[in-house]
């Protein structure tokens, strides 16, 4: 059930990761893992780490969203996204801090796809990226071990602001789509997804690659 | 939802849930074809008592809370959207408040069925058995013109035939149910229904925001942002407002988050502002300052 508990496959990663340049062994992770990725650590590390990422993105996209200033932003707009942009340091900055020593180096993002003259491409990503953080949240927090419950409480005061953002970004796009069937389920319960899923969803939006084969999922 | 759409939610944040289960797995194939319905809530509870053991309780009355503020939430946008039929929302919000309203109720449901699985028994709001009554719309339970209170009233007694009232108790209230959550999550902690109960305070976030985003753009004094800056209430025209909607937000400054100062945190240029590590995360609120004697939503409750 639990792939990250199954010690044939975590011995497995163990042999690849100390035998550098073990061609056979490498061809067989078929190049999504090697050694100059971004190890992101095991278990409520990992997820940490994992979380990290999602911050980092987050700022990096609005630090460069506020810098670009799409054609037509009103002063109110402008004064959100600058909001939306410290809180996201903000967070950024409280799970490396909640890392130490054990936080990975910082990503590089590429948003080659995003035009940031551009309103519309602007609050659609900022929406999606949103959605993104806020499933990937959920989607971790029955992940932590025991030890770091601490964490998982204060991450839920950050998970409603996450939604007020998207909410913001959405019904800035069209009205009335705030919290629409593709976000929010038939109970009213946000979506929730596995950290691999998100992962490999926001992997479009990062130069940086990483080594999740210990990630809790 | 059913029984096995109920055990299959909780797998999704408890993959052990059949594991924990297991002893009783045989109990589980029988259900729905041997038992008698009537029996089934009971079978049900006994047997989730057994595998989350003594924490049940205190989840239970968690969710009970919950239920009871999503009730409360319920009503009071079902009436705004289908009883008073003044033409209180403008035609642009409507469906906005419409959707809002669907998941509150959808929240009611959500938490009655997974209260009733854990053997607990679901709140149900006072005058429930009332003449008018079409649970979960329970209108003799509440009085959102908060008439009960000389203090509330003033600020509140148009509630249902203006719409900047609206929005201000409108904001209120999701800003206060939001806090409730986070007031509660520590009781979940470690449990396997916390995940399900995040991803709806998540949604009642975004109900929060939305509405601050209609105040915002209609120009409301204090300019609010979806989200909630240091502890700024509301403001409303009606003199000494302030003592009334002030009391929701306190707290809501906290800008220390596990012993970390998000004020000393590096923004790239300096720290980052109290305007915005204030905001960056939801403060919790207890029951009883919400509902407690002399809690904040009180007044609007009928005994």
């Amino acid at each position: 059930m639990d792939k990250v508990n199954d010690p044939s496959r975590r011995r497995f990663f163990q042999i690849t990761g100390g035998i550098a340049g073990a061609g056979i062994l490498f061809s067989a992770c078929h190049g999504t893992t090697g050694p100059t990725n971004s190890y992101l650590g095991s278990g409520d590390t990992a997820l940490l780490n994992y979380l990290y990422v999602l911050e980092q993105l987050e700022a990096d996209f609005y630090t460069k969203a506020v810098a670009a200033q799409y054609y037509n932003m009103s002063n109110l707009e402008y004064l959100a996204l600058c909001d939306v942009r410290d809180q996201e340091i903000a967070h950024k900055e409280f799970i490396q801090a909640l890392l130490g020593k054990n936080a990975i180096a910082a990503v590089t993002t590429n948003f080659s796809n995003v035009n940031f003259s551009d309103r519309t491409s602007v609050l659609t990503n900022a929406a999606m990226l949103e959605d993104l953080v806020i499933a990937g949240f959920n989607g971790a927090a029955g992940l932590f071990s025991s030890a770091s419950l601490n964490l998982v409480q204060v991450f839920s005061k950050l998970v409603s602001v996450e939604g007020r953002h998207s909410a913001y970004f959405r019904d800035a796009l069209t009205h009335n789509t705030f919290t629409d069937s593709t976000v929010v389920d038939s109970n009213g319960l946000n979506i929730s997804s596995t950290p691999l899923s998100v992962l490999a969803s926001v992997q479009q939006f990062l130069v940086t690659q990483f080594d999740s084969s210990n990630l809790p999922n | 939802m059913n029984f096995r759409n109920i055990l299959s939610e909780i797998e999704k944040t408890d993959p052990e849930v059949y594991e924990r289960l297991s002893d009783r797995r045989h109990i589980l194939k029988g259900f729905g074809a041997k038992v008698a319905v009537a029996a089934l809530p009971l079978a049900i509870g006994s047997l989730f008592k057994k595998a989350y053991g003594k924490s049940t309780d205190a989840v239970t009355a968690a969710l009970n809370f919950a239920l009871e503020l999503e009730y409360f939430e319920f009503n009071f946008f079902h009436i705004a959207n289908n009883v008073t039929g003044l033409g209180l929302i403008p035609t642009v919000d409507q469906p906005g408040f419409q959707m809002i309203e669907t998941q509150e109720k959808a929240h009611v449901n959500f938490l009655i069925a997974t209260i009733t699985a854990l053997g607990g028994t679901p709140f149900t709001p006072n005058h429930y058995a009332a003449a008018n009554s079409v649970p979960p719309y329970v209108p003799a339970a509440y009085d959102f013109t908060g008439a009960a209170s000389t203090a509330y009233y003033p600020v509140f007694a148009n509630v249902f035939n203006d719409y900047p009232t609206f929005l201000i108790a409108a904001q209120t209230f999701e800003d206060t149910v939001v806090r409730a959550y986070n007031g509660q999550m520590t009781n979940l902690l470690g449990n396997s229904l916390f995940t399900q109960v995040q991803q709806l305070l998540a949604t009642e976030g975004r109900h929060a925001a939305y509405i601050r985003l209609i105040r915002r753009n209609m120009g409301a004094t204090e300019i609010p942002a979806p989200w909630i800056n240091n502890n700024i209430p509301p403001t409303s025209p009606v003199p000494g407002s302030i003592n009334v909607l002030q009391p929701f937000y306190i707290g809501e400054d906290n800008a220390t988050q596990l012993n970390v100062t998000i004020t000393s945190l590096p923004d790239g240029t300096g720290t980052v502002p109290e305007w915005s590590a204030t905001a960056a995360f939801d403060e919790p609120l207890s029951q009883a300052a919400i509902t407690g004697i002399g809690g904040l939503l009180t007044p609007f409750i009928l005994s």
